[in-house]
């Protein structure tokens, strides 16, 4: 297949790129006009076309979709304020859609997230699975959450409108090297002490390779045209478990505070009374205080991957302990391994 | 229908649905002077979420189509600085009155072009000076015009922002500002507020030097720093822009022959330093008393105006009040035909070649 993969040089882009390759698939890999693409391992391979495109600008997309057979739409904004992501995330999407629908390409994986569910509502323990409902009051949630609800509200609208063959993709917390830490987790002070909120609780977490891989499946199997999935590994691993196997391998190790989760939403209860009384809720508040962010951190709850694995038999290549193995192992460029390869022949 | 002062409320509407719309939008779901009638942007998607937040009645990509079918008595046009003359002349074509985001035109005779039409028209056109009606800009106004502070000596506005750093709108190389492209750069789109805060407190300026840097080797920017002194009736005034100091203020002094006065914007206080009625010998300590006080009211101010999410640009609703009182009862307004040739008199003063250091 000729796929063309958004947000390419991102941090899940490099591995969905590397996985294309390595499944036979020619990749058009779309990056930004001025990113260096020397760090990522298979910019020189031929089966790569670099792509150079914003995708906040129409310039240059329908160019750059026209000869797809799918679209990988991994592209969006992670931080900055509301309109910098409505920009890069919702923004983006329309045009990339617009592309799509001009020059007749009809396969797209979206790749939404975890965030776009509503918490608030939901027991604790409970199973998060697809059909959970999404987030209704997004002026509760952050700007990220109105982002990809927006965005994915999008794709499904052109697809209904223009008949695209959609599927939409809803990674739990996509984890791997130089991304370990998650804010589902608590918060970090400095870097030596970590604040653990809750301990039982289950994280939703999807090793960066998995996740790529069920990425690259969904762009392969008919049976995912129409469907959404989660992302999530096997036996998600307790806040308390994952800290662990994390301390363990760095040095020095961080202290851990532990805050129970009871007692977290019992603060954040009183900051949301105190936030009604004095500023009419419309006070502006850490995230860590506000109960429907707090909730989409921490709550323990559940999560499944069933349809992804009974649908398009996906399994996770790599076990927690192996995805850490990989993450803190010391990184092979291409070239060294090409010349190691050399040198053993 | 009215809204209890006689006046019907305006039809208005807003191109341009990017960051400084929300201010803009703030005011028209509130303001009972304003019934929000339309918002246009090239994106359908950012038009629709514009106007389902803020309650306008319809949403269009085109300004054209917008500006025939929702038929608005008041458009703002809030886009990028290179589309203002022309939307703003269109909107005028169509018989309505403008509200534009600075800098309304790239040199003053590109303004005078659309002055001259608005008058034709027989329509209101204005530009956004929104830091003008921040309440210390507007306590100073009030001293200078008592006389509090004597004859005014000397003006220093100072801003440091740091434009040319990564992350921000004007240092985005993947999709370059608009702005790059005016006269002074991307500078152009910030110094207009220098100049008409500078304009309310100082005398027909005679003679300009301005020295224009770039200390950043930031491949995007002509200039990321100005040095400028204006002279004029006897008062010095000095503009400072630089995107090398930290943090970030917006500090502007007013120093004349009984007191001077001190703000920062950005981070609001108000320090005044006059004769006090202690008499000659004690004014130094009761002004420290007093400035001391007000130094930490401010800092409590400063925590709960984050919290309740109020900005620097607090001014705009203030700006859009009083304009919209002009437009409705036909007073003068807020922002003159006169302060917007005033200004960018000036921008283009501080560009020419002939003053340059």
């Amino acid at each position: 297949m000729r796929l063309l993969v958004t947000g390419a040089a991102g941090f899940l882009g490099r591995s969905v790129v590397a996985e294309a390759i390595q499944r036979g698939h020619q990749v058009h890999a779309m990056v930004r006009p001025a990113t260096d693409v020397s760090a990522l391992a298979w910019h020189d391979d031929p089966a790569v076309t670099l792509v150079r495109a914003d995708l906040r600008s129409k310039n240059g997309l329908a160019e750059a979709v026209k000869d797809a057979d799918a679209v990988i739409h991994l592209a969006a904004a992670v931080g900055g304020d509301l309109y910098t992501q409505l920009m890069g995330t919702v923004v983006a999407t329309e045009n990339l859609l617009d592309a799509m629908c001009e020059t007749g390409v009809k396969r797209l994986i979206a790749i939404s997230s975890f965030s776009v569910y509503s918490y608030i509502d939901k027991w604790s323990h409970t199973v998060l699975k697809e059909t959970t409902p999404i987030e209704p009051r997004l002026k509760e949630r952050d700007d990220y959450c109105l982002t990809k609800v927006m965005q994915e509200n999008l794709v499904r609208e052109y697809a209904d409108r223009e008949g695209l063959q959609l599927t939409v993709l809803r990674p739990g917390i996509i984890y791997g090297r130089d991304n370990l830490w998650t804010a589902c987790l608590g918060a970090q002070a400095g870097e030596r002490w970590w604040i653990r909120i809750g301990a039982g609780a289950k994280l939703p977490l999807t090793y960066v390779e998995n996740c790529a891989d069920a990425i690259v499946l969904a762009a392969e199997k008919q049976e995912a045209i129409g469907q959404t999935f989660n992302i999530v590994d096997n036996r998600c691993p307790s806040h308390r478990t994952y800290i662990r196997l994390l301390r363990k391998r760095l040095s020095p190790s961080p202290r851990v505070i532990p805050v129970p989760w009871t007692l977290m939403r019992a603060i954040c209860r009183m900051a949301w009374i105190a936030n009604r009384m004095f500023f009419k809720g419309d006070g502006k508040l850490p995230s860590i205080l506000v109960p429907a962010r707090m909730h989409a951190r921490c709550k323990p709850l559940r999560y499944s991957n069933a349809r992804l694995r009974k649908t398009l038999g996906w399994s996770p290549r790599y076990s927690l302990r192996d995805a850490l193995d990989r993450s803190f192992s010391v990184p092979v460029l291409r070239e060294e391994a090409h010349q190691e390869s050399e040198a053993s022949a | 229908m009215t809204n209890g002062s006689g006046h019907p409320p305006l039809r208005s509407a807003v191109i341009g649905a990017g960051v400084i719309s929300a201010e803009h939008l703030r005011f028209l779901q509130r303001s009972p002077a304003a019934r929000l009638v339309g918002v246009c942007d090239l994106s359908k998607v950012l038009a629709r979420y514009a106007a389902d937040t803020y309650g306008a009645e319809s949403h269009y990509t085109d300004h054209v189509q917008m500006l025939e079918q929702a038929k608005p008595d008041v458009v703002h046009v809030l886009t990028p600085p290179h589309t203002h003359c022309k939307l703003a002349a269109d909107c005028l074509k169509h018989g309505t009155h403008v509200i534009v985001e600075k800098p309304i035109a790239p040199t003053n005779e590109e303004f005078r072009i659309l002055s001259t039409m608005a008058r034709w028209q027989n329509r209101a056109l204005t530009e956004d000076h929104n830091y003008r009606f921040n309440e210390p800009i507007l306590e100073m106004e009030s001293l200078v015009s008592n006389g509090v502070l004597g004859e005014i000596r000397e003006v220093d506005i100072r801003m440091a922002l740091p434009i040319t750093e990564k992350g921000g709108g004007f240092a985005d190389e993947n999709l370059p500002s608009a702005c790059h492209h005016l006269p002074a750069g991307a500078l152009h789109d910030l110094l207009p507020h220098l100049c008409y805060l500078a304009l309310r407190f100082i005398p027909p300026v005679e003679q300009v030097a301005a020295r224009w840097d770039k200390y950043s080797d930031h491949p995007l920017f002509a200039h990321d720093s100005l040095d400028a002194v204006l002279f004029g009736g006897g008062v010095h005034t000095r503009l400072r822009f630089t995107s090398h100091q930290a943090p970030d203020c917006f500090t502007v002094v007013v120093r004349g022959s009984k007191g001077w006065v001190e703000t920062d914007l950005f981070q609001p206080y108000f320090r005044l330093t006059v004769p006090r009625r202690a008499g000659k010998q004690l004014s130094p300590l009761a002004n420290q008393w007093v400035n001391g006080i007000a130094m930490a009211q401010s800092s409590v101010t400063g925590f709960v105006n984050k919290i309740r999410k109020n900005t620097p640009l607090e001014g705009m609703q203030t700006f859009l009040s009083r304009t919209y009182t002009a437009l409705r009862t036909g007073a003068e307004l807020a922002v003159t035909h006169d302060d917007m040739d005033q200004t960018t008199q000036l921008m283009d003063a501080l560009l020419a070649e002939e003053n340059r250091i």
